[in-house]
């Protein structure tokens, strides 16, 4: 507790409450406007980040993390269009409040729900990386392998329509990952002779390609039937029964999101589906879901700002990115020499817990920024949709550009939009990309030093109980997906 | 007249004013040598250098190739780029036959060299190096040494020490890390016997108690270092870590000159030197024509080194039953995913996914212009290929009968406008990133 103290008074300097509402703010807009989201910002701020504090810039970067997730409900409930992969589920029963006019009950619901929700997990976030830590000192590579193999089976096993695309995303993501020179020999892998792949490829790129440009392109091909915003009718206060109706949902879907958050499930899809399906079997009115039913925005809302929150534990405590954002954050973390892990939370205390302070502050901030002030970011959504997608593009080659500086980094960015459009056309999911690209190659790496250091004996992966315990809920979920009926999209 | 005037000069000449930047790639992990090497000159720099913006770009991994590679290839003819290298590079190229080498490079100066220490768990059961040596002796393969990329310094000084102690090199298991920072936590939490690094990279947890030194590989004892040399403890062996910056291919003699001057004036600044005692660095400093001689030097030495312990090919790993070689799991990985991709294909042609025909002309339109894009960018500069991006998908969005209920008819003022628009933005993000931000972006022509 005493480093969390300690921690409030680094969040509380007025500089960096500066940078946290700055955060925020940006983080809202991006959440906002469909096709930018939190990891694009970011990875387009990380340049002209180089020189300022690490306190400060990461303080941002957490506040755009959080704010996204609170701005993504305003477009799926006035446009039906969901700003964020996360606010999907929030656009079914979101968008009919608001057609039914109770669309200032449903913000109310999502902003309110959003800072219950944020508040809790941060504070489990405060209580569970110490023990995390402790933990995290015991995890050989052995273990580490174990973890990742369970983010695999996760990740396809509960994303998306079949478990076969799910497996076609997340094996184009490793392969994708081994692409450049092997870190362990120094082996050049997949380059076909082509000098730009040495380097690898960049997940900050493939972000970037996948949800701006593939989005765009998708949206150019088809695009929503709907695109009419939708005006604030009815008050923002809540009634008394939308209240009660309310409250029980926030709690459920913290306690989905934070632990969902936490494992390596490809950010926060799953948890807002799981709340979503979890509050349609508790209601005494299922009959009332997808035609309006509070729980169905109080709930997921509230799951997707907890999972935020849970996705911060294994990046600071294992180094382990388990979304796409989090993997720009873990980037921002190693442009100014700082890695994340155990040891950052000894070697660096202040930083980390005054970034967990601010988080607790930027909650407040983005209650007062979403709920008084939605007329304002409503305004965002009458940017004509042409200019918007028009500069969605331009700033997403902006980002791609300014990371390495390279003209290459483009090409690459187009082609990996194009893989984005065709998954999409294929119905495949797209986060399981990213999660094979990310933990691939670490995954690579474990398994290999696992074996050097048992001297090529398998058996370590399951003479370590942690591991063991690790591979067997991996092998048990995978079971559960075959035989028992997959989780049905809500709907 | 005159203020359209400096408009359309601040447009132009963006980069005119601002001083030009330092970025300094670091070609490992954070908390490794090099990088602490890159950001103790970071930091000396914003005090010798006031107003000059020095960046450190960490590019880890494989003995530094992989930045050797992008160091070469991006940054040519760039007098804004440095990187540090030393015996790690030199080696890791030959032993990995990196398509590029430390000779691709413009050499600076040598600046530092560090003694490498052998360190074990503060709970370790080993006490001493003669301890370890025993354990070592009498089953090599129990014993895992830890350290930096493969055929790095850290893997040479425990090779070279098997050798000395008289088991072949290839007995050891060694387990490579992206660097010494990397390889702590896993010494730390027990997972390895033992780890080898420069002594900076484990001072923290060395003062912190956390660690204990074994062995120090210095001649003789270093001054404020509480550690044995190899040579105290019976083996004949001393090897430094030499670290050095160099400078992009394809610069001029001045430019050259230019930054030897900057860094012999960083050399002999206070603060360097005060730099230098803190991390416990030996003041190597050395340029010019001596400085490629030691270059040309160590890698004799090196490929020397490296055939007698024939290192490229003594990693056979002792008692696998099924061997992991760095291609294994790629082409395995590869393999299965071009058989899901084979099935779904198969799987979802039965389903014939329904397309409008001018949906897809304008995805297509759009994936042009994208394809087309890393060209405008690096020959008409941001603001034009942005304005032109900008116009293409705003006008082909627009052009979707069905998509807004005021469907437009494409019109030569529709497309004007357009482009004012995206001209507009990109002006404004231009000027927001090169003159607001600091960030070079390809300029207006």
């Amino acid at each position: 507790m005493g480093d969390l103290l300690a921690g409030f008074a680094v969040a509380l300097t007025p500089a960096n409450l500066l940078w946290g509402l700055a955060g925020t703010t940006l983080g809202t807009a991006v959440g906002v406007l469909p096709g930018i989201g939190p990891a694009l910002t970011v990875a387009l701020l990380l340049p002209v980040t180089y020189n300022l504090d690490p306190t400060a810039a990461l303080i941002m970067f957490a506040g755009i993390y959080y704010g996204a997730m609170y701005g993504g409900s305003t477009t799926s409930i006035l446009l039906n269009t969901p700003g964020e992969s996360s606010t999907i589920v929030t656009a079914i029963d979101g968008h009919q409040m608001a057609r039914n006019g109770r669309a200032g009950a449903a913000l109310a619901t999502a902003a309110i729900g959003s800072f219950v929700a944020g508040t809790l997990a941060t504070l489990a976030l405060s209580l569970t990386a110490p023990l995390m830590v402790k933990l995290a000192l015991a995890f050989g590579s052995a273990e580490y392998f174990a973890l990742m193999v369970l983010a695999f089976v996760m990740v396809t096993t509960m994303l998306g329509e079949s478990r076969l695309k799910g497996w076609l995303s997340l094996l184009l993501g490793l392969t994708l990952g081994f692409v450049g020179i092997d870190g362990l020999s120094g082996h050049a892998r997949f380059t076909f002779g082509i000098a730009y792949l040495l380097d690898g490829i960049d997940p900050v790129i493939v972000a970037i390609g996948l949800f701006a440009i593939g989005e765009t392109l998708w949206v150019a091909s088809r695009g929503p039937a709907i695109d009419e915003v939708l005006p604030v009718r009815g008050s923002l206060m809540m009634t008394a029964e939308e209240w009660a109706r309310s409250w029980r949902p926030w709690l459920r879907g913290t306690a989905i999101g934070f632990p969902l958050g936490a494992l390596p499930a490809g950010g926060a899809e799953l948890p807002t589906l799981m709340s979503y399906a979890i509050e349609k079997r508790l209601s005494r009115r299922p009959e009332e879901f997808g035609h309006g039913a509070i729980e169905a925005v109080a709930g997921p809302e509230a799951a997707n700002n907890a999972s935020a929150a849970g996705t911060l534990v294994p990046l600071l405590t294992l180094g382990l990115p388990t979304s796409a954002t989090a993997a720009v954050l873990l980037a921002a973390f190693q442009q100014f020499g700082l890695q994340p892990g155990p040891l950052l939370f000894e070697h660096e205390s202040a930083l980390v817990w005054g970034v967990i302070a601010s988080l607790y502050i930027g909650n407040a901030m983005l209650l007062v920024l979403n709920l008084p002030l939605v007329g304002l970011w409503v305004k965002l959504l009458s940017i004509p949709r042409p200019w918007l997608y028009g500069g969605i593009l331009v700033v997403a080659s902006l980002g791609a550009f300014s990371v390495h500086r390279s003209a290459g980094d483009l090409l690459l960015m187009a082609a990996i939009g194009i893989v984005g459009f065709l998954l999409r056309a294929l119905d495949a999911p797209v986060a399981p990309v990213m999660i094979g690209l990310i933990l691939g190659p670490a995954a690579e790496q474990h398994v290999r030093r696992a074996l050097s250091i048992s001297q090529g004996d398998w058996t370590v992966f399951v003479t370590h109980p942690l591991s063991a315990a690790l591979l067997a809920i991996s092998v048990s979920i995978a079971l559960w997906g075959v035989f028992a009926r997959r989780l049905a999209p809500p709907g | 007249m005159t203020s359209r005037a400096s408009l359309i000069f601040l447009l132009f000449f963006p980069a005119v004013t601002v001083a030009q930047p330092l970025v300094i790639t670091a070609p490992a992990a954070p908390g490794g040598g090099w990088d602490q090497t890159a950001r103790a000159m970071q930091r000396v720099l914003a005090e010798i250098e006031p107003g000059v913006s020095v960046q450190v770009d960490n590019v880890p991994g494989a003995a530094g190739t992989i930045g050797l590679a992008r160091f070469i290839q991006s940054e040519r003819g760039n007098p804004g780029a440095l990187m540090v290298t030393g015996l790690v590079m030199a080696s890791g190229v030959i032993l990995n036959g990196s398509p590029v080498s430390l000779a691709g490079t413009t050499p600076i100066a040598r600046l530092t060299a560090e003694y490498e220490v052998i360190v074990v768990p503060a709970s370790s059961r080993f006490r001493s190096l003669g301890e370890l040596i025993d354990a070592f002796k009498k089953d090599p393969g129990s014993v895992s040494w830890g350290g930096g990329s493969a055929g790095g310094t850290d893997d040479l000084l425990v090779r070279l020490l098997a050798e000395q102690i008289g088991l072949p090199a290839s007995s050891v298991n060694y387990v490579a890390f992206a660097g010494g920072g990397a390889a702590l936590a896993a010494v730390l939490g027990g997972q390895l016997s033992a780890a080898v690094s420069g002594y900076a990279e484990f001072a923290g947890q060395i003062a912190a108690g956390q660690l204990r030194v074994l062995a120090i590989s210095s001649a003789s004892r270093m001054s404020g270092i509480d550690a044995p040399t190899l040579r105290e403890s019976g083996i004949a062996l001393d090897l430094s870590n030499w670290r050095a910056i160099v400078a992009p291919p394809g610069l001029s003699d001045a430019e050259e000159e230019a930054l030897t001057a900057r860094m012999t004036k960083l050399a002999a600044s206070p603060k360097w030197r005060s730099t230098l005692e803190q991390n416990g660095w030996a003041d190597e400093f050395l340029t010019g024509p001596p400085l490629r001689q030691f270059l040309l030097a160590e890698q004799a030495r090196i490929e020397d080194v490296l055939r007698r312990l024939s290192a490229t090919n003594s990693r056979a790993p002792t008692t696998l039953a099924v061997t992991l070689t760095p291609s294994s799991l790629p082409n395995a990985v590869a393999m299965i995913f071009l058989g899901a991709l084979a099935l779904t294909a198969f799987t979802t042609t039965r389903q014939s996914v329904a397309f409008d025909r001018q949906g897809m002309r304008m995805a297509v339109a759009l994936v042009t212009a994208l394809l087309a894009l890393p060209i405008a960018f690096v020959t008409a500069g941001f603001v034009a290929s942005s304005t032109l991006l900008f116009a293409i998908a705003s006008t082909t969005l627009r052009a979707r009968p069905e998509r807004s209920r005021g469907a437009q008819s494409l019109s030569a003022r529709t497309i004007a406008i357009d482009l004012f628009v995206g001209a507009a933005f990109s002006i404004a993000l231009f000027l927001l990133f090169t003159r607001g931000l600091g960030v070079m972006l390809p300029g207006f022509f």
